[in-house]
């Protein structure tokens, strides 16, 4: 809305930054982080545990959940949740580059870490179901307000989230 | 409860407006179209979050304005407590109780009840069953603050569902005799698959059809046995007060009507019933290409001596039908919240004959706070009139009437 009382010019140059700022910043190739470099700290620190893969929605919920500094494995960013009415579908998700991930590096668990909301529920059950036949598949529970955001859950709350995760069921 | 004092800032037709409840009973007289109703809609916002009259909410600002403000100082047995909803052109409310922002709206909902009857709640009787199940959500959610949760769960996984299917039929005028599999369930998938051997990998694969019908066979059960349970409690109250206004000739027989049956108490027994029908009507939602399962099709029956109570010539009959389920629900949520909430007699008390209006004023005496609007006071009572707060709704303002 303040853009919309701004010079034209002034606005043209802000979106420039922005562009310039995506394409610089780019996404990790291994996980779809937020990464300056082809391939994301995280993913390549010798320090986590590869054998672990937690799978967030958006980049900002892996900065969330590195906050708490409880997590030690690595993570898979799916760049948004399954939602129909906005022509989401598993495709539109890094969701085929996750199996192919899990199968690739035998990883020995996966845990779902997305907020309880219908696109949520739905994105996690559906991606859960196709990892099961190859991992150990767990979703964390959440202590989190009703609709609320990971971004929003405190770090404590997270963190005693990450302890209490539980085995999906079916 | 009591609703103290109450102001509006852009709220419709009022530019800024304070009012201080001075009486059980206030009459708000004048003219059509000077913000009678307007007012009683603001009490009701505090009460539902929600007004029957619009879902937008830039329709309850004021014309040439950005934001309008309800706030109200509330009486309850455990204290005074203050209400602000801020209501925007453009973007999201923002509910305030005793000065603390809410997190959730929701929160806001269960501090003031209120029971609205208007002349329109004649369509309860006449109209179709959109009406009636939103007269039950809407006493559900002051009931149990959390069924508005609930509800709107529903609601979001039906629409995604609608979603869903539309897309994988749109191509289903070119495509009558053959059915897209992401439409069938895993089961379905299953046979469909056995005969065409080749594809049986396809089976193993979860579909997203199977996670939204899940989806909406676990929202809709909370939903069905809610609305379920609240009939429960409303019924036999709704039918000693036909009885009485009525005066035995008559018996009401009221029927919720779940478009899946409540088999059990058990929800995951319901879950898989609701599952079942899901599936028996597969056929049937690819080609109307929309949900025909769930609580959004539920219904309620009105029936009085055998007789559907729509067919009813009578407008006197469903009249006492329409108060009698008024004054149900003032006394279940009066039974259930401990204080009796506020009534909010919208235009209707002047279409009650005599013995209808004193039936209605001997239940609320002073016990419920009422708001009254009307457009004349000549058909009221002269002993109560005498005891009410009357005042005069002229273009916007109150006019406290001597
Ligand atoms: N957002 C708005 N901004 C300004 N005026 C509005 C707005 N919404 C409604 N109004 C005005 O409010 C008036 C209607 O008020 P209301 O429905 O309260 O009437 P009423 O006093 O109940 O009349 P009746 O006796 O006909 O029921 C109309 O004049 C309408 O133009
Ligand atoms: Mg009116
Ligand atoms: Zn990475």
């Amino acid at each position: 809305m303040h853009m919309l009382k701004r010079p034209e010019a002034e606005v043209r140059a802000l979106a420039n930054a922005l562009v310039a700022a995506k394409q610089q910043v780019g996404q990790c190739s291994q996980c779809f982080h937020l990464s300056a470099e082809p391939v994301c700290d995280i993913c390549r620190s010798q320090a986590r545990d590869p054998n672990t893969i937690c799978v967030v929605a958006e980049s900002r919920d892996v900065i969330a959940l590195e906050k708490t500094r409880e997590y030690k494995g690595k993570y898979h960013v799916l760049g948004g949740l399954i939602s129909p009415m906005d022509g989401i579908g598993p495709e539109q998700l890094n969701v085929g580059q996750l199996i192919h991930r899990v199968n690739k590096e035998g990883t020995s668990e996966v845990i779902l870490a997305i907020s309880p909301s219908i696109e949520g529920d739905t994105t996690t059950l559906y991606v859960g179901q196709l990892l099961k036949p190859f991992t150990r598949v767990t979703r964390i529970a959440f202590g989190l307000p009703m609709g609320g955001d990971l971004e929003y859950a405190d770090e404590v709350t997270l963190a005693r989230a990450l302890e209490g995760r539980r085995e999906l069921d079916s | 409860m009591f609703l103290q004092h109450l102001h509006l800032q852009n709220f419709r037709n009022y530019s800024s407006q304070s009012v201080a409840f001075s009486a059980p009973k206030t009459i708000l007289v004048g003219d059509n179209a000077q913000g009678k109703s307007n007012l009683l809609e603001a009490v009701e916002m505090l009460a539902t979050l929600k007004s029957h009259r619009t879902s937008r909410d830039r329709d309850l600002v004021k014309e040439g304005a950005n934001i309008g403000q309800i706030k109200a100082q509330l009486q309850r047995e455990l204290g005074v407590s203050e209400l602000s909803l801020t209501l925007k052109n453009a973007g999201r409310r923002t509910a305030v109780i005793n000065g603390e922002t809410l997190k959730r709206q929701q929160d806001f909902l269960g501090h003031l009840n209120a029971v609205q009857f208007s002349s329109l709640d004649i369509d309860l009787v006449r109209g179709g069953p959109g009406g009636r199940r939103i007269w039950i959500d809407t006493l559900l959610t002051q009931l149990e603050p959390v069924y508005a949760y609930i509800l709107q769960q529903y609601n979001q996984v039906l629409k995604q569902r609608n979603a869903f299917i539309k897309q994988h039929t749109a191509n289903a005028d070119d495509l009558d005799d053959r059915i897209d599999t992401t439409l069938l369930t895993s089961q379905q998938q299953q046979i469909t698959h056995h005969n065409q051997s080749d594809q049986i990998q396809l089976s193993q694969m979860p579909t997203q059809m199977a996670i939204w019908d899940a989806q909406l066979a676990t929202t809709g059960t909370r939903v069905t046995r809610r609305r379920s349970r609240v009939l429960n409690r409303l019924i036999p109250l709704a039918q000693r007060w036909h009885q009485s206004i009525s005066g035995d000739a008559e018996a009401l027989t009221i029927a919720y009507q779940p478009n899946v049956a409540l088999i059990a108490d058990d929800p995951a027994i319901i879950q898989q019933s609701f599952l079942e029908k899901i599936q028996s009507r597969a056929i049937a939602e690819y080609h109307q290409r929309t949900s025909l399962v769930g609580p959004h099709r539920d219904d309620i029956d009105f029936v009085i001596n055998q007789t559907p109570a729509r067919q009813y010539g009578s407008q006197g009959q469903q009249r006492t039908l329409v108060l009698s389920l008024k004054l149900a629900e003032l006394e279940l949520i009066e039974a259930v919240i401990g204080e009796p909430p506020l009534l909010l007699l919208d235009d209707v008390l002047a279409e009650l004959d005599l013995k209808r209006q004193n039936q209605l004023l001997e239940t609320i005496q002073d016990r419920f706070q009422t708001i009254i609007t009307t457009t004349h006071l000549g058909s009221f009572d002269a002993q109560w009139l005498k005891a009410s707060q009357i005042l005069t709704v002229d273009q916007g303002r109150l006019v406290a009437s001597s």
